[in-house]
């Protein structure tokens, strides 16, 4: 059995004690008044805050329960926001408002003497019932919007326009297709392709440019980057480029998130280089080393976002991410990597779609995530938490009436915060057609602050929409279908043996076909495309973000002009680096030195040399 | 009967999005198109060899990352650099390409660009339209463009079952290895990596090969062989995929005169793949190959199951692939018992095709390559 078959068991196991904990507050007067007594301190600790009305608001909101067994189940089953097994939230406040004015109580101020730093801490045993956690320290906007275009200082430019009102910087950095499939700018055949739909790097001194005027090893800076297949190469590049700037002691204070998840992309994605086994190894080399030399750092964004956007259901898109977690958390495992210096350092990206199971897809996820994580890895509560990035669905989108796309993305984004998500993105409307220009993806970023800022919707109180009985039977189908989705997975002989017989990818296939049967038959509702058309088919006149030649050009003319400078000194990098990876060592190390004289396409070709190219799956 | 249309269809250099032409694949394959698809991340060269190997009628390309007017232009440009302006070109990439893109991409060559909303069935209704008229003869041309447009007037023949002259295999001048075994043993990785031996080897090799993929008589069929194989996609290796079109036993009907006109074509090796066969199956009949090489899968069920598989009788080599399994270490003294039964020399070979530089390929490659160095 691998772990995912004990993450199944673990996870109906949780269910069991739940049960038995409701039962035993209804038969052990003892623990009824134990749980009881718990659940009258937080009702008296909730501080009321008032709304700009004037309307006093609970800072959360519970259940109105007094029956101590529905106490014990709620405590329990779903936790309370920050609270094991994190059903309603990783954190105990998310998107509320700081606290200006208590009118009454102590919530907001109470040091918990239950830290998190034991090992289990959201571990329940039977008698003993849960204090809450500290409140986390930082107060950051969850908006974090992905962007790259053309040449780095065109998408630096980007990102300081987006970044400019925000107190805390964070961005999201889009590669273009070279980058992303590990290619120089001057290679053959991909000149049209530079700077399209991302940002053009090829060296250290792109990276350089690309963050210039942030301050990158800052409390309130972290930097996101969405690029798996050269992952690695990339994540050393910024390295290299921070300690330019700031030199070597910058380091350890590296914020930020790359996504690396090789899983998702031979799963939907296709966009990896190296064979699955290979890549793999140079992740987890990766982690290793980013996780005891940058603890700020997140090495692995595992994505179900490209899962959903390539057509799977959303129950296939958490099973699989999750499956996919499970998996990495396994390997690390065996390679000798303490559970604690990585499994606080996982993080999640998932699609946010109109689907139903959207109601509550993060939600489940994050309960199975820390049940398994604390049960079958016995990781401590950092390690338990799914910490979560949404996006909105880009396969929602449509092109035809497209100011629609604002509705169904605002939509959306309410499902997305409904899911207490730790940071979003909110996709533009124009993006059927181009990389997001400044009106549309203004509107996107504003459509955040309107839901978040604007409406009181969730600020002043947590927990204001979960928990409803729709919400809770969604909760259930969902968490039942992902289970035997890990079910089957697992009679496949866990998620590397599914992903080499192509299990998820014919899976997530099949469920594309239905989907596009479903938009030609009628049955699945569009809005402009198969409901309500009005006919005119005519593309609107929108503002195109495309790379001039020119700026292509001045791209390969660096590229040619950095590999001059450095030929000599390329050639003995790279015969290290390769003795290395030759060897089975950690390769991290000798990318790091590496990416100082190599370009990426220079790395990416070594290393195929030794290792292979992957073999596509169709 | 009319010959179905082919046609080749890919996704761009750098770009990953497949969803939509897996898709449309099915689709052209429900309305009797044999398309021929050569996956994702596919350089415009890439592109522009196989079409004409495959002398195909017409490209399609699924582009979603950008860059579609230089990448569709350029494939068009070298298409008549070659020879090849009789293949035509068209696409679609959602709403990516606007119409003015395609104003201009249909200005530099383009036939069609389908934007979004457009319905399947008119993908395929306006490919049946256009692209089902019948090829011209090339005489006049680059090698590779006669030799694929040669390969056609064979399969038309033999879908006509009119008589047609093969060479006689006495005076063939390449070796000939024929690969069979079940569906989902390896045989095209295993295969791609050979070649990959091959063209290492010797900087002068040329390989040919021929690869059967199944479909029924007046129908579509997928041929994908190409799509997983990253080795063959290089100016000294020929492919042809070939469809089955109704005749049983894993080979086309035109397989044999094919074979017979590749054979004497200036090729070192023709490898030829048979689409994945059951038991009985013998497809390799009347010294068709020079050497005859099956591939297993080490999940063939019971032990009893190797008794009824009559190629492990005829079989030059037998490789095992897949040997990382589980299972593969009691497969392989199974079928090693088995095969001392036929009393006749038989290789045993175990691989694991997916591995880079695995040392079982390498063997296999030294067997069939001893005679010949």
């Amino acid at each position: 059995m691998s772990k995912l078959g004990a993450v199944v068991e673990a996870v109906e196991k949780h269910g069991s004690f739940v049960l038995e904990q409701v039962k035993r507050a209804r038969s052990d007067e003892k623990f009824a008044q134990a749980v009881t007594e718990r659940w009258n301190k937080v009702k008296a600790e909730i501080p009321i805050a008032k709304a700009p009305t004037g309307l006093p608001l609970p800072r959360l909101a519970l259940p109105e329960i007094d029956e101590p067994g529905e106490i014990a189940r709620y405590l329990f089953g779903d936790g309370l926001p920050g609270e094991f097994p994190y059903l309603n939230g990783a954190y105990r406040e998310m998107y509320l408002e700081p606290l200006r004015e208590i009118e009454t109580g102590s919530y907001g101020n109470r040091k918990s003497p239950n830290g998190d730093s034991h090992n289990g801490a959201g571990r329940v045993s039977r008698a003993k019932i849960p204090e809450r956690p500290a409140r986390p320290p930082l107060q950051e906007e969850p908006t974090r919007l992905f962007s790259g275009l053309m040449l780095a200082e065109d998408t630096n430019k980007r990102f300081h326009f987006l970044s400019a009102h925000q107190r805390s910087k964070r961005l999201s950095t889009a590669f273009d297709g070279p980058t992303l499939y590990g290619i120089d700018s001057d290679a053959d055949g991909v000149f049209g392709k530079i700077g399209e739909g991302g940002v053009a790097v090829d060296t250290v001194e792109d990276v350089v440019r690309l963050y210039d005027g942030f301050e990158l090893g800052a409390p309130n800076f972290s930097a996101s980057m969405t690029i798996s297949g050269p992952a690695p190469i990339i994540m050393a590049m910024y390295i290299a480029a921070a300690k330019r700037r700031f030199g070597a002691k910058v380091v350890p204070n590296l914020r930020g998130t790359i996504q690396a998840d090789i899983f998702k992309e031979v799963q939907a994605q296709n966009e990896t280089i190296f064979p699955t086994e290979a890549s793999l190894r140079f992740l987890c080399d990766m982690i290793e080393w980013t996780t005891a030399n940058m603890p700020r750092w997140y090495p692995v964004s595992i994505s179900g976002y490209h899962i959903g956007e390539a057509g799977s259901t959303p129950v296939q898109q958490a099973a699989y991410t999750l499956s996919n977690g499970f998996a990495y958390a396994e390997m690390l495992s065996a390679r000798g990597v303490p559970i604690d210096q990585f499994a606080p350092r996982l993080s999640f990206f998932l699609d946010c779609g109109l689907d139903v199971e959207y109601i509550a897809l993060a939600r489940v996820s994050r309960k199975i995530w820390a049940i398994g994580m604390r049960d079958v890895f016995g990781a401590n509560a950092r390690g338990q938490m799914f910490k979560l990035h949404t996006q909105t669905s880009g396969r929602s989108l449509i092109a035809a009436e497209f100011k629609n796309n604002l509705t169904r993305t605002a939509a959306e984004l309410m499902l997305a915060y409904m899911n207490a998500t730790n940071s979003c993105h909110s996709n533009s409307a124009d993006e059927p057609f181009t990389t997001p220009s400044e009106e549309w993806i203004r509107l996107a970023a504003h459509g955040q602050a309107i839901l978040l800022e604007e409406s009181g919707i969730f600020k002043h109180t947590m927990n204001m929409l979960s928990g409803s009985p729709g919400m809770k039977a969604v909760e259930r189908a969902v968490e039942k279908a992902i289970l035997d989705e890990f079910r089957e997975i697992e009679s496949l002989g866990g998620v590397l043996a599914a992903v080499e017989n192509r299990y998820q990818r014919s899976q997530i296939q099949n469920a594309a076909h239905r989907y596009e049967q479903q938009i030609y038959d009628g049955t699945r509702p569009i809005v402009g495309l198969n409901r309500y058309r009005n006919g005119a088919d005519e593309m609107p006149e929108i503002e195109l973000v495309r790379t001039p030649r020119a700026k292509q050009n001045l791209q390969v003319e660096r590229l040619k002009k950095f590999k001059k400078k450095n030929a000599e000194k390329s050639k003995g990098a790279l015969d290290k680096l390769g003795a290395v990876v030759e060897r089975g060592k950690n390769c991290f190390p000798a990318l790091l030195e590496a990416v100082e004289v190599c370009s990426l396409g220079q790395i990416t070709g070594r290393l195929q040399e030794i290792v292979g190219r992957f073999r596509p799956m169709v | 009967m009319a010959l179905p249309i082919r046609i080749l269809t890919a996704v761009p250099i750098c770009d990953g999005h497949d969803s939509a032409i897996n898709t449309i694949n099915l689709e052209f394959i429900r309305h009797g198109i044999e398309v021929v698809y050569l996956g994702f991340h596919r350089y415009v060269s890439d592109i522009v060899r196989a079409a004409i190997q495959e002398d195909v009628a017409a490209i399609g390309i699924s582009s979603y990352n950008g860059g579609h007017i230089d990448f569709f232009a350029d494939v068009v440009s070298q298409l008549k650099k070659k020879g090849a302006n009789d293949i035509a070109v068209f696409g679609g990439g959602g709403g990516t390409i606007t119409h003015d893109d395609a104003r201009q991409m249909k200005h530099k060559g383009v036939d069609e660009i389908f934007f979004a909303g457009t319905s399947l069935t008119e993908m395929a209704e306006y490919v049946k339209k256009h692209y089902g008229k019948k090829k011209k003869r090339r005489m006049k041309s680059k090698p590779d463009l006669v030799l694929a447009r040669k390969l056609t007037e064979l399969e038309e023949a033999a879908g006509k079952k009119a008589k047609h002259r093969t060479p006689n295999s006495e005076h063939r001048t390449s070796k000939v290895i024929g690969f069979t075994g079940p569906g989902g043993a390896g045989k095209t990785t295993l295969i791609d990596e050979l070649v990959l031996r091959f063209l290492q080897r010797d900087r002068k090799t040329r390989i040919a090969v021929l690869s059967h993929d199944p479909s029924v008589i007046g129908e579509g069929a997928l041929l994908g062989d190409r799509a997983t194989m990253i080795n063959s996609q290089d100016d000294r290796v020929f492919m042809r995929s070939m469809a089955t079109r109704g005749q049983a036993g894993g080979l086309s009907p035109a397989t044999e005169s094919c074979l017979a006109l590749l054979a004497h074509s200036g090729f070192d090796y023709v490898i030829i793949e048979t689409v994945g066969t059951g038991q009985e199956a013998l497809p390799f009949r009347n010294k068709l190959v020079d050497q005859t090489v099956l591939v297993m899968n080490p999940d063939y069920g019971a032990r009893l199951q190797l008794q009824k598989i009559v190629m492990l009788d005829v079989a030059d080599i037998v490789v095992v692939n897949k040997t990382d399994l589980e299972r593969a270490k009691a497969a392989l003294s199974e079928i090693q018992q088995r095969l001392t039964q036929n009393k006749r020399k038989q290789e045993i070979v175990a691989t694991v095709a997916k591995r880079h530089r695995d040392p079982g390929v390498d063997e296999l490659f030294e067997l069939i390559t001893k005679e010949n160095t």
